[in-house]
């Protein structure tokens, strides 16, 4: 058999197809407001601004085969700052969906095999069975060791009920006493909840190989879960890409859908504004300095600053104002962290880290001891990077903190309190 | 799954994102009135930081030194002109609130003053303008008074170079020098200065530029470098870096993307919505109309599609760059309203001969009309509609890059834009609208 080789593209073709309304190329200045925004500038030799710039000059050989499209993470920062609004993280995707399957990077490619494996739609290939099992084996313990916990709920399947819940199956697979702060969190607000033994999973790999058929066909078996179940909400939990991959692709598929997307961070702040989730920063007595990193699939790609706004105000109410430093850009204009698009999981190491310097001196500026994120890639990269770079910050889960302040946080439920949070709830 | 229409009641909604349009939200916060901001990112990135008021008048190639004094002299010879048709005194309070607000929100500027400064640009050539940034200051000082200066530039950065700030200044600052060096742990490919900016916003980073800094700059009293002292705190990272070499240090503006720009914009970004105004950055208004009640905003970000209801619109959309208006082979358009656009008749006199002709292009004065109330003027002369007024360079009878005026004519015509409509929302709100 031959060696697999990569067709060409034209990209220019591709490029004035995917043009918003009145923008054009010719009005390109070439200004590299893109590539001085880019944290993957540089990286394999290429930047935003060169890739549009070999689109236009028809260099599609070169565009078709080079490994930066699997370093752009395709947060769609270039966009954002560009006068003309061009998206270059689209030309991204149909150059990554262009490369043979064997020449993809592995770690993507099998993660989005796993999704496609079995009905829970689980990238770690966690069948519907055992996720059920690790639910009720976890609930059973917190049953019987947390004596405030002995009828705690954790529903699976349940018809008719308000939330459809997912959950990124490093939970389940790999730190299950990670899915309990969610669970109590439930419990303390009254929330009418349920996961699924089907489509639970909220990763969707396939979106980041590039290839629209297994994008959508994860998607489909996901929406047709929540349809089954007859419940109003699917409700996205601390996951970013998993609401980007589900959102966009409603619409670019035109899959029909009878119920809402929501992100957990919105209901923490609306739960915490009506008084059902009392939180305050009363435990945070050494005002402990705490930042948040937005995550680009919700905040820029998605939400904007309505999503970062709410995350400000739970983060703010929690750590207390004074102990909140925001990141430098922040927001819509926030930068990736390098954990997005696949990277992590592309066998990269030394570009994604390269990536994620801009992330670590971010972190590094505000002075802060741990980052808050909502998003599973945020939070490894961002942990990567603090070791590679020698930070001394940690990360945390916004429902771990929650039931820390809540005064509910079990003893397997601490994993990522350093020494100055465990102090506290000693 | 159905979308949903975001919506936004406003006093004044403001098109645009550039000087004008965020000068304009800083007039209309003052003025207690409830603004809604919406505009893609506009040239506002491109600029040097400098605000010109005015540099140049006409066709003459004498510079200003006195602007306040130049504005009479432009009365007289271009009443059309938007800065001739403002109160001097309302150009002073504009500036005044202008600098007054950026300093508040921790971006140090220097205060209007009776004349013009004499500032370097990115080639090391000379204009005039008004006000500085704080990290520029002390480089307009030593170009007075010819301080042995050393312009210290780095490996990789593009659209600076200190070899040709040197040339252009060495006759008159005999003891000027240069040097490149590395920036620290960006040896390799290429450097930006928005890069370099944010990188020393770490101390860290900031004590290893010191120390080469420290080696480079021999017997300099002074170092140049390119803007790239920080992005959010410009004059703390300045001020650490004089404190670690022991010497004086000033920025000088670079070629676009340039980080003055940068830095105006993400603060705005960051102290306008907790002043309690909704901003929009980024997106464009699609659609503009309006009835009885008021004005309808359409446009659409990465979420869906928004709405926005206001009682009045200023009109801050900029000219070609930021697509405010549109060159055509036919003519030159305005692109939300269709407004009339005052232009030469034909394609064929928009430029001289020479692009260098000092009497400018008449391309260069094209625009829209307003009235006297900065209300556009319509078809039929008559002001557009009675909700929308217009501020920035979209206005005709005005070559702004020529005069060096292009903040002084953006804030001037914010600050006046907003005294009317401020004006016709105090006068509507107590009728039954």
């Amino acid at each position: 058999m031959s060696k697999p080789t990569i067709p060409t593209i034209n990209f220019k073709e591709k490029a004035m197809e995917l043009l918003p309304h009145g923008a054009s190329f010719e009005a390109c200045l070439t200004c590299g407001l893109c590539s001085s925004g880019c944290p993957a500038s540089g990286l394999e030799n290429m930047d935003p601004r060169k890739f549009i710039r070999m689109a236009m000059l028809d260099m599609n050989e070169e565009l078709s085969t080079t490994p930066w499209v699997w370093c752009c993470t395709q947060c769609k920062r270039c966009q954002h700052v560009c006068p003309m609004s061009i998206d270059i993280s689209q030309l991204v995707y149909i150059a990554r969906g262009n490369w043979p399957q064997e020449l993809k990077p592995t770690g993507i490619v099998r993660s989005c095999q796993g999704i496609q494996a079995t009905d829970s739609t689980s990238a770690m290939g966690l069948p519907p069975e055992d996720f059920v099992f690790v639910v009720q084996d976890v609930l059973e313990e917190v049953r019987d060791t947390q004596p405030d916990f002995e009828k705690l709920q954790a529903p699976m399947d349940k018809k008719g009920a308000f939330f459809f819940v997912n959950q990124n199956s490093r939970e389940p697979m790999s730190e299950p006493d990670e899915m309990v702060p969610l669970w109590k969190i439930f419990d303390v607000v009254g929330a009418d909840w349920t996961y699924s033994s089907k489509g639970w999973a909220a990763e969707n790999f396939c979106m980041f190989t590039g290839d629209d058929d297994a994008w959508y066909s994860v998607v489909k078996k996901r929406v047709d879960a929540v349809n089954d179940l007859g419940c109003q909400v699917w409700l996205n939990t601390e996951c970013g890409h998993s609401y980007y991959t589900m959102w966009n692709a409603l619409s670019r598929f035109g899959i029909e859908s009878n119920f809402k997307l929501e992100s957990l961070i919105t209901y923490y702040a609306k739960w915490i504004r009506e008084g059902k989730l009392p939180i305050n920063s009363d435990w945070n007595v050494n005002n402990i300095k705490f930042t948040v990193q937005d995550p680009c699939m919700i905040v820029r790609k998605a939400y904007g600053e309505s999503i970062a706004e709410d995350m400000r105000f739970v983060t703010r109410t929690l750590v207390g104002k004074e102990n909140f430093i925001d990141m430098q850009p922040n927001r819509s204009a926030n930068y990736c962290c390098g954990g997005g698009g696949g990277f992590l999981q592309a066998g990269m190491t030394e570009q994604r880290r390269a990536y994620g310097k801009r992330k670590f001196d971010q972190i590094a500026t505000t002075g802060a001891a741990y980052v808050l994120t909502p998003c599973h890639n945020c939070h490894s990269q961002m942990e990567d990077i603090g070791h590679h770079y020698g930070g001394d910050y940690g990360v945390v889960h916004f429902w771990t903190l929650i039931c820390l302040s809540l005064g509910i946080l079990g003893e397997n439920e601490r994993t990522y309190l350093g020494p100055d949070l465990l102090a506290l709830i000693a | 799954m159905k979308e949903e229409v975001r919506h936004f009641e406003s006093e004044l909604a403001i098109i645009g994102s550039g000087i004008a349009g965020f000068a304009a939200s800083i007039f209309a916060l003052k003025r207690g009135i409830k603004t809604a901001q919406i505009g893609n990112t506009g040239a506002v990135a491109y600029t040097t930081g400098y605000l010109d008021l005015l540099g140049k008048i006409g066709g003459s190639t004498e510079i200003i030194t006195d602007p306040w004094k130049g504005l009479e002299q432009l009365q007289k010879n271009q009443p059309d002109h938007p800065l001739s048709r403002i109160p001097i005194d309302d150009i002073r309070a504009g500036f005044d609130q202008f600098t007054d607000f950026l300093n508040q929100a921790g971006i140090g500027y220097s205060a209007p003053l009776d004349h013009n400064l004499t500032a370097l640009t990115p080639v090391g050539t000379l204009k005039p303008t008004l006000c500085v940034p704080a990290t520029m200051e002390p480089g307009i000082r030593a170009l007075s008074d010819k301080t042995p200066c050393i312009i210290i530039d780095f490996k990789g950065l593009k659209g600076f170079s200190g070899r040709q700030v040197v040339a252009n200044l060495k006759e008159n600052w005999p003891g000027l020098t240069t040097k490149r060096i590395h920036f620290p742990e960006m040896e390799k490919g290429e450097v930006y200065p928005e890069v370099m900016a944010r990188a020393l916003e770490v101390p860290a980073t900031r004590e290893k530029l010191a120390k080469l800094l420290k080696n480079g700059a021999e017997d300099a009293l002074i170092i140049g470098l390119p803007a790239v002292l920080g992005m959010h705190n410009p004059d703390l990272v300045r001020a650490d870096l004089e404190k670690l070499t022991g010497l004086k240090i000033f920025e000088i503006p670079t070629m676009p993307p340039s980080v003055p720009g940068i830095r105006l914009r993400e603060m705005f970004e960051q102290v306008f919505p907790h002043e309690g105004l909704t901003l929009i950055p980024q997106q464009k208004v699609e659609t503009l109309s309006f009835d009885d009640k008021g004005a309808t905003l359409y446009l659409k970000d990465n979420y869906g599609p928004i709405t926005i209801h206001a009682k009045s619109v200023l009109l801050a959309t900029g000219r070609f760059l930021s697509g405010g208006l549109e060159a055509h082979i036919t003519g030159i358009t305005e692109t939300l309203l269709d407004l009339p656009v005052t232009q030469p008749k034909n394609r064929t006199d928009w430029y001289q001969d020479k692009y260098t002709d000092s009497r400018g292009h008449a391309l260069h004065k094209a625009g829209i009309e307003v009235d006297e109330l900065f209300r556009p003027l319509g078809q039929n002369g008559k002001p557009y509609n009675k909700r929308l007024f217009a501020a920035g360079i979209i206005l005709a009878h005005q070559d702004w890059i020529r005069a060096r005026s292009g903040a002084g004519i953006a804030i001037a015509t914010a600050y006046k834009a907003v005294e009317t409509i401020h004006n016709y929302i105090s006068e509507h709100s107590s009728a039954k609208e």
